[in-house]
């Protein structure tokens, strides 16, 4: 397979659309990365074909970036009554190379009775949780939500150390001392 | 008693002729290897002459100030600097020497127009440049050193960024220039250019130059930018052919 060097110009505009690692400029589509060409039809417009650029290095950059409505795991750092604070591990399937801030805020816990909600009986510190992005958020953090039933707690220890067991959408129990703590649970997804 | 740069036989001091580039080595992507304990995204060593560069790329990452985030593009930063062993006599370090940040400044104006920074908002790209040993041209190796060290990281560019430089001296336009004939009150032109596009980016002159020979030395430096996209283009694409071995 040929390999293409950035500033190579690999077609006209009209006849691809241009996708990750193309340039567009003026009428012409080029190469921006070091790497093979591909194209495959695109589902929307029949007579264009999507044009990228496979890097080749190992790793894949644009996986491992949290994006608005991608899926991400991770551990609660800290809560206050307005927010809990994230952080994301894992985007999607793979694992991240940088450590990102996200916050889940008081409105964005559940989807009904959203004003009966209170963080501390939805998240505690140490917790692992499954989250949808909605936004950017500032320039500190992004803006994480759980309001759907398969978005929530996934995992969470006792204070006996035990790892808990959901009992409910809203409940875990502690397996040793069968204390009851409010959670914002996860519900399990078939595999 | 002063030498000519150019002897009436038409050499030079090191032996070239006036258009001959100096000998050019590389060495791309041993971020997986050599200098993996820097955890750097992409890296090149670049050899030009007994010049001798190394370039750490990072990122794109979280941006380390939180000030300096931009909202809709990435941020490129600069480290420029001069290794105290590079030359014939050891300097101590100044610690904040303005002809390094001046250097980085220029590097950083170069790349922030062809890289594709809106491919990453909110983040941040890092250029670390070493100059190991110095002998002329630390510029434009440099620049060749970054370019071949961004798409060692995969990071998009509009095209290929070459720099060479060109001087004049005793009525001859010369290609890259020495430390020897830098030291020769020789006007120096570092030139560099996006080769496809055959746009300049980059123009840096530091002493003056008669407006008559000024036309002639570009001309000289643009063939040497055209000779050095064609070592850099086949050095990138052995790389990614051993590299898809």
């Amino acid at each position: 397979m040929a390999i293409v060097t950035p500033g190579e110009r690999l077609g006209l505009n009209g006849e691809f659309i241009a996708s990750h690692g193309t340039v567009e400029i003026g009428d012409h589509i080029y190469a921006a990365v070091v790497g093979t060409v591909t194209t495959t039809p695109s589902e929307s417009d029949g007579e264009r074909l999507i044009i990228q650029v496979v890097p080749k290095s190992k790793r894949n950059m644009a996986a491992s970036i949290p994006e608005v409505s991608s899926i991400v795991t991770g551990k609660v750092l800290r809560v206050n009554p307005r927010m809990a604070t994230l952080s994301i591990m894992v985007v999607g399937e793979t694992p991240c190379a940088d450590n990102f801030q996200g916050v889940i805020r008081v409105q964005d816990v559940r989807a009904t009775e959203r004003d009966k909600v209170q963080i501390y009986n939805s998240f505690r510190p140490g917790d692992i949780v499954r989250a949808e992005v909605i936004s950017l958020g500032d320039s500190r953090s992004y803006y994480l939500s759980t309001a759907k039933n398969e978005l929530g707690v996934i995992l969470a220890t006792s204070p006996a150390g035990a790892t808990m067991i959901p009992i409910s959408w809203e409940e875990m129990v502690c397996p040793k001392t069968k204390v009851v703590e409010n959670r914002k649970c996860a519900k399990p997804v078939d595999a | 008693m002063k030498s000519d740069v150019v002897s009436p036989e038409g050499f030079r001091c090191d032996g070239r002729r006036p258009n001959e580039l100096r000998r050019f080595n590389c060495d791309m992507g041993t971020a997986s290897g050599g200098y993996a304990g820097s955890g750097a995204d992409g890296a090149a060593y670049v050899e030009q002459g007994n010049t001798r560069c190394l370039v750490l790329v990072f990122g794109p990452k979280e941006p380390s100030m939180r000030s300096a985030v931009l909202h809709d593009r990435a941020t490129l930063s600069v480290e420029f600097n001069i290794a105290s062993f590079s030359s014939g006599e050891r300097k101590t370090k100044l610690r904040k020497d303005k002809r390094l940040l001046e250097m980085a400044s220029i590097i950083k104006s170069t790349f922030e127009s062809v890289i594709l920074m809106s491919s990453f908002p909110r983040s941040e790209i890092t250029i670390q440049i070493q100059i190991l040993q110095f002998d002329g041209g630390s510029l434009h190796t440099a620049v060749n050193a970054t370019t071949l060290a961004l798409m060692n990281a995969g990071i998009p560019m509009e095209d290929y960024v070459v720099a060479c430089s060109a001087g004049f001296g005793n009525g001859h336009p010369i290609l890259d220039v020495n430390y020897t004939e830098e030291g020769m009150d020789v006007p120096v032109i570092s030139l560099g250019i996006t080769p496809r596009s055959g746009k300049v980016i980059l123009l840096n002159l530091e002493s003056r130059l008669h407006l008559d020979e000024f036309e002639k030395v570009v001309t000289l430096a643009r063939d040497g930018c055209t000779q050095m996209h064609e070592i850099l283009d086949t050095a990138v694409r052995s790389s990614a052919e051993a590299l898809a071995r």
